[in-house]
């Protein structure tokens, strides 16, 4: 790349925070790099210096304990797919982590990364939002936990502000088990941004759903319920979104599909 | 900065300008060649490595970022002037057209035989899901690993989804 910038890659989460309380207008973390170094190199971002947040003890780390299943910032979206646990327990996530991208970009993004960005396309967002998530971010001055319910502030827009960072992902033990099934509209069948996704997850008699590509962030829609037509269904999730018209599809086109993915939904998921 | 990283079983020691790629550094730092620039951005996955076993575009990862790793391109397959079973397979099926995309799709195919000595067709495509050939050769591309991994009857028909 033309633009130069510096790289520093802090050996513990201390000296992470320190740094990024040092950097909070001129620094840029690196994780994946899967959209940060695309957007130096196209001139979208202009960091003096990247902070690679992979390097300290601990970042790769996802491993399931009694409050759920904690993800590291390093934790690749091939790790996630990769870990047992999360296979075993929490297939809705490993369902949208396998949805997101190509082989390649899967080996180094990361879960951390992808809400960060805080893409209304974030493929992991609905995972995390239909499991009941939380973020766990941290500073040089403390620790702060958000539920991802909470997390999206906007279009690439989140809560953290400069300094903070996310150092784990934790997804509740009590959403294991939880069924569902991610459907990702594309305009091909290998790797794509989605035109509009639809995940609904179903577990202790309770409904979810949440929809990507469809408003300012991944929206979470929890008031379905059993007892709820097809139709009544699609209603309320519809109510909670608000797509535009963009190169990738129409608002009217995302409604419908929208629409038609709740109903397949509802028939599908068991 | 100075940076080590064994590239195909040869450990290279070099001073690395901190924001070069692992592709630039690949191509300029060590000349090799092979492995090619396509869009830049991980679209395309000309740019395809291996890194510490897994496949990743070497166009979004920093060369500083991979201090002391281990890494294969194409330049690794080849012994002398023999072929690696998996380009004899590409040679044999006519996988190969312009060639542009050719290290990165061998590449990938790479790490996806490491795990998977019987890979089923979808398996091949989503190995390759983030290699574009624009000569539109993935049918060919996927019987050759049918056959190389000993399912010649396995066929790679491109499907229109």
């Amino acid at each position: 790349m033309v633009y130069e910038f510096r790289y520093l890659a802090p050996r513990t989460a201390s000296e992470l925070a320190a740094l990024l309380d040092g950097h909070k207008t001129d620094g840029k973390i690196l994780a994946g790099g899967t959209d940060l170094i695309p957007n130096i190199r196209n001139g979208l971002m202009k960091p003096r210096v990247v902070i690679d947040i992979k390097k300290y003890e601990g970042a790769d780390r996802i491993s399931f304990g009694s409050d759920g299943l904690s993800m590291g910032p390093a934790v690749t979206i091939n790790d996630v797919l990769r870990s047992k646990d999360a296979r075993e327990r929490y297939p809705v996530l490993c369902g949208c982590a396998h949805e997101l991208a190509s082989h390649q970009i899967r080996n180094r993004a990361t879960v951390t990364g992808n809400v960060v960005n805080a893409s209304p396309c974030s493929d992991m967002a609905p995972a995390l939002l239909c499991l009941g998530a939380s973020a766990v971010i941290r500073s040089a001055t403390g620790e702060r936990i958000v539920p991802f319910s909470q997390f999206f502030a906007g279009v690439k827009k989140t809560v953290l502000v400069p300094g903070e960072f996310l150092e784990r992902i934790v997804v509740p033990a009590a959403s294991a088990g939880a069924v569902g099934r991610y459907m990702k509209l594309k305009r091909i069948a290998g790797h794509d941004l989605g035109i509009v996704g639809v995940l609904m997850t179903r577990h202790e008699g309770r409904l979810r759903f949440a929809v990507s590509s469809a408003a300012p962030t991944p929206v979470l829609v929890d008031t379905v319920t059993e007892k709820d037509s097809p139709d009544e269904a699609a209603r309320k999730v519809l109510a909670a979104v608000s797509p535009i018209s963009d190169v990738r599809g129409t608002r009217e086109y995302r409604v419908h599909m929208i629409g038609v993915y709740v109903r397949r939904l509802l028939a599908e998921v068991r | 900065m100075k940076i080590k990283l064994t590239v195909n079983g040869l450990l290279y020691e070099r001073d690395c300008a901190e924001h070069t790629t692992l592709l630039r550094f690949i191509r300029e730092g060590l000349g090799l060649t092979g492995t090619k620039e396509g869009c830049g951005m991980g679209e395309c996955g000309a740019c395809t490595v291996i890194l510490n076993g897994h496949a990743v575009n070497s166009c979004m990862v920093l060369a500083a970022e991979v201090d002391g790793a281990v890494i294969s391109t194409i330049e690794g397959e080849a012994q002398g002037p023999s072929l690696s079973d998996i380009q004899k397979s590409f040679e044999k099926h006519h996988a190969v057209q312009c060639g542009f995309c050719t290290p990165g799709m061998v590449m990938s195919v790479k790490e996806l035989l490491v795990d998977n000595r019987k890979p089923s067709t979808d398996e091949v495509k989503e190995a390759i899901e983030g290699n574009f050939c624009r000569c539109t050769g993935y049918t060919q591309i996927v019987e050759a690993v049918m056959d190389l991994t000993g399912q010649p009857d396995g066929k790679g028909e491109l499907e229109h989804v």
